[in-house]
């Protein structure tokens, strides 16, 4: 089970979550410490005294800056709550996400939701964490609405307006398949493969309504109904109550969460007839616009897995290895690991990139053997393999503009730009630099003298158990 | 304490745990440097080989950790050990800005001179010169301060050019035209067919080594910029066979002339980016004319390719802890509003960023300009330029202004492609683009380029720019919760501003 209260769970047990008694009262507080969290590469946090009926969390989908550590894997809080394992590599999670599909068995959705209704609890009541303004923030949640007996799940961003109503942002597409008024729901404190599927399902380049579908293929998510709707019955808190999408509300706040950036958004509003908890419910937070925020993890993980699916399957055959959006670039820069097929290929393999994503106007190309947790080797080879007259391409001046730079926001059109850092396809093999690695700088018979001698050398106390230990 | 010679300085190291003793014999044949591989790369302490055919060898022994690259140098220097880097910074400015004249004392009194080798005496061979990777050329010397004079005036210049043995009299050392010692040689004695006379001080203390890696102003006392940086003069000895001062404190000193005509093999070697390159290469022949060193010396080498990625090496850890500060400084002499100047932590040389209040287009086009003219000719390929509140020694920050404000169509800026000079010590060059010219650089020319990262918009920054008050007190609840503190910058509003 993938629920977020297993998760705490587990990152409390790896030591990558810490808690706060203390009370967190001020407006903004419990954001400025999930900011400085997530900025300062510090563990998972959970807020346990707090105002309302429910408890914060923040960065339990986050992860550190890598180019702080060669050990620090930004995506494993994210793969710890999908249960692909907490070593899982960042192949196997892109492989594994590229791969998801609406599950084609039909939804077990006959439990109940673990929440229950509170009598006199509002929204106020339930206490969420609050913007600098005050304004109690509704964030990594998802809306919930059914359309001819199907039910699908949204992104959403945004505040409470009131004691019984929630002002959301949430995909154009969703509000115009879920129709102008709509019964819904809005489920907090959830984990992370309803947020992943949300996000596949209405914010990448095609349109999968069957969100709880896509979240069963990736995860074990148990279902549940309330009224005809399919819910994640796990979820800490459901708000139940009316969508209306006219298009008149105005955006809830000035923040913008990462998965806005892939899709046209739209404002909708929720009036509340029923706020139902679990016991001792939590939700998580992020606080969006900062560095190496939640949203951004979950973001840049199924952008690259939606375009090493394309990519990879473009051709007829699967050239790329890897495909990465470093969080510590928020976005903004598509790194991509693959054989060149042939000269001129990484030409094509960067502008299939900028086709297929909106995101980035940069991408940087690397050779088939990069490593995908090593984020400062690649970066080293931008700098170091690749001509700084002859590899670092621009193209004319008429591309549209990226959603995530802070340039040409008014849409007017510009250069793109790819690095290309592989080896020259028509050098000869004698050209190529070897890397210095301790593999290819000490013969066999030297490491073999080391391992024998590891314990007379006192290489133990120096760097620790051999290799092979 | 500021640290009066190496072996003083390994001495504090060992004071702090920070140094490991071998004393089972150990090959200066790859042995000792695979050791110490593994010790930059795991972020462990400093291996002092103590028995090595007779003499010893230190890896690596200005190493940074990880986190913080600067603090053993700092240690060496007798700076406090819990500076920021922007403190650190500010700091060694400090002291570059009160150099302070060198002393010459009697040879009696010169730890250098315990034993003296001249003429027939001289044996390179005696000394275990390190082969540091599979591959390489030869053995080097590569952490050490070549003593070089100009012939027309009383200028002495200190560099740390590498030099390969070749016999017990002969070496071949890497001279790249654009660079000060270089120059003197090429365009000055190589000209007049005179040799140059030079010593190499091996194992000097720390604010030598640390200046010869700076680019110090033509006509500027060095020994002057490093008795500042030591806070008291260096003590300088005359050498033997020529009329140069070493300081006298070096475990080891190599005396002689680099030939004017004459030319011998150098590399490849595994280099300071993290790759072989080749191929190997001729470069001038330095004749030695004798030795003199401490009894039982240590002569301290670095595995160079391994300041890359996530791990130090002394050249990486130099060139934050040294190089930086002293660009910055240079920048700020010129008359450059500059915050911070520093090298891209992962790779050394090839890229610098630079905080700069400024985001006039001019003024950097000037700053570029100014740099790739002057220090950055040779090494370095690009400077990135962001907003004086970003961290330029933190990549994340970097990274993300490149990605979010560098503009493709207008904030990228080549300088004069395949025009520029360059060191052949890329791999983005084929052989035959670097040949095996005279003076040093690449046959071909290449291209260098700046990178406007500086954002056109107030407080669109990193989100680093939000209210100092609320992020302290955000970061003392985090450490009340169990944040381990080192992880935290703890910028007190009350004393400081950012």
């Amino acid at each position: 089970m993938t629920t977020l209260d297993d998760h705490l769970e587990t990152l409390r047990g790896t030591d990558d979550l810490v808690s706060i008694d203390e009370r967190v009262h001020w407006d903004g507080m419990a954001a400025s410490i999930a900011t400085e969290a997530a900025r300062h590469n510090c563990p998972a946090v959970l807020f346990e005294n707090t105002p309302g009926e429910v408890r914060f969390a923040s960065g339990v989908f986050g992860g550190p800056d890598q180019f702080a550590s060669l050990d620090r894997r930004p995506w494993r809080r994210i793969a710890q709550s999908l249960e692909f394992g907490p070593d899982c590599s960042y192949e196997a999670v892109i492989e594994r996400l590229s791969r998801s599909r609406a599950s084609t068995a039909a939804l077990e959705a006959d439990g109940e939701p673990a929440a229950t209704a509170l009598a006199d609890t509002d929204l106020y009541g339930l206490g969420l964490p609050t913007a600098d303004d005050g304004s109690p923030l509704v964030e990594l949640g998802i809306a919930i609405a059914t359309r001819d007996g199907d039910t699908s799940w949204a992104p959403i961003r945004g505040i409470e307006r009131r004691s019984t109503r929630l002002r959301l942002a949430v995909p154009s597409a969703f509000a115009d398949w879920c129709g102008e008024r709509t019964d819904a729901s809005v489920a907090l404190g959830v984990g992370a493969a309803p947020l992943v599927a949300a996000f596949q399902g209405w914010t990448q380049d095609r349109t999968v309504p069957d969100v709880p579908g896509l979240a069963t293929g990736i995860a074990d998510v148990p279902l549940g109904t309330v009224d005809s709707r399919v819910v994640p019955s796990e979820a800490n808190v459901l708000i139940d109550g009316r969508l209306t999408a006219d298009g008149t509300g105005d955006d809830p706040s000035d923040r913008t969460a990462a998965w806005e950036l892939s899709c046209e958004t739209t404002t909708v509003d929720v009036s509340v007839d029923r706020v139902a908890t679990r016991e001792d419910p939590v939700v998580a937070f992020a606080p969006f616009e900062g560095p190496l925020t939640d949203d951004l993890h979950l973001a840049s993980l199924v952008e690259a897995a939606q375009l090493f699916r394309r990519v990879n399957g473009y051709w007829g055959v699967s050239p790329v290895e890897w495909i990465r959006l470093p969080v510590e670039a928020r976005l903004g820069l598509c790194i991509v690991s693959s054989e060149i097929l042939y000269a001129g290929f990484e030409w094509q393999l960067a502008n299939t990139l900028f086709s297929f994503s909106d995101l980035f106007d940069k991408v940087l190309v690397l050779d088939e053997n990069a490593d995908p947790a090593n984020l400062a080797r690649s970066i080293d080879d931008m700098w170091v393999k690749a001509h700084p007259g002859n590899d670092w391409i621009f193209s004319e001046p008429n591309a549209p503009s990226a959603a995530t730079p802070t340039y040409r926001r008014n849409g007017e059109t510009g250069s793109r730009l790819y690095i290309n850092a592989t080896w020259d396809p028509h050098w000869d093999e004698e050209y190529i630099a070897p890397q210095v690695t301790f593999e290819t700088s000490f013969s066999d018979s030297v490491k073999d003298a080391l391992e024998e001698r590891w314990e007379a050398l006192g290489l133990d106390d120096l760097i620790g158990p051999k290799r092979d230990d | 304490m500021t640290a009066d010679s190496l072996r003083q300085y390994l001495q504090l190291l060992e004071t702090r745990g920070d140094l490991h003793r071998i004393s089972e014999p150990v090959s200066w044949n790859l042995e000792a440097s695979a050791v110490t591989m593994l010790a930059n790369t795991e972020d462990a302490g400093i291996p002092l080989f103590e028995s090595v055919d007779g003499a010893r060898l230190v890896g690596d022994p200005y190493r940074g950790r990880q986190r913080r690259p600067w603090d053993r140098i700092a240690l060496g220097l007798g700076l406090p050990p819990d500076l920021s880097a922007e403190e650190y910074y500010e700091a060694v400015i400090e002291r570059l800005n009160d150099p302070r004249e060198p002393t010459t004392v009697p040879t009696a009194d010169a730890p250098c001179k315990d034993v003296v080798a001249t003429g027939d005496e001289v044996d390179l061979l005696e000394f275990p010169w390190p082969y540091i990777h599979a591959g390489d050329g030869g053995r080097y010397s590569n952490l050490h301060t070549l003593v070089a004079p100009d012939p027309d005036s009383e200028w002495v210049d200190w560099s740390y050019h590498r030099s390969m043995i070749h016999d017990g009299e002969t070496a071949s050392v890497l001279l790249l035209a654009g660079e000060q010692t270089p120059n003197l040689y090429y365009y000055k004695y190589e000209q007049r067919d005179e040799p140059m006379p030079v010593a190499i001080a091996v194992g000097a203390e720390p604010a030598v080594q640390a200046t010869s890696v700076m680019w110090i102003p033509t006509g500027r006392d060095e020994a002057e910029y490093a008795g500042g940086l030591k806070g008291e003069p260096i003590e300088l000895v005359e050498c033997e066979t020529n009329d140069l001062r070493v300081p006298a404190t070096a475990e080891l000193v190599v005396e002689g002339e680099i030939v004017p005509n004459e030319r011998r093999d150098e590399g490849p070697f595994g280099d300071y980016f993290g790759y072989v390159h080749g191929p190997r290469r001729s470069m001038p022949l330095l004749r030695i004319t004798g030795i003199t060193h401490q009894r039982d010396p240590i002569i301290p080498f670095c595995v160079e390719g391994t300041g890359v990625g996530y791990s130090e090496n002394s050249t990486s850890s130099m060139e934050v802890g040294c190089v930086g500060p002293d660009a910055t400084l240079g920048l700020r002499t010129a008359g450059f509003d500059v915050e911070r100047c520093a090298p891209w932590k992962s790779t050394p040389r090839t890229v610098y960023t630079i905080a700069t209040p400024t985001d006039d287009d001019g003024a950097l086009h000037e700053l570029a300009n100014f740099i790739f003219t002057t220090w950055g000719m040779l090494h370095v390929d690009f400077f990135i330029f962001v907003d004086a509140d970003v961290d330029p020694l933190d990549q994340r920050q970097v990274l993300e202004a490149l990605a979010l404000h560098a503009d493709p169509d207008e904030d990228f800026h080549q300088f004069g492609v395949e025009t520029m000079p360059k060191v052949p010590l890329n791999i983005y060059q084929t052989p035959t683009e670097k040949g095996d010219v005279q003076t040093g650089t690449s046959k071909a020319k290449t291209a260098k380029a700046y990178i406007d990262a500086t954002s056109d918009e107030d407080g669109a920054g990193d989100g680093d720019g939000g209210d100092i008050e609320f992020e302290y007190r955000a970061q003392q609840i985090l450490e009340s919760a169990g944040v381990d503190p080192e992880k935290l910058p703890f910028v007190d509003p009350g004393v400081s501003e950012r």
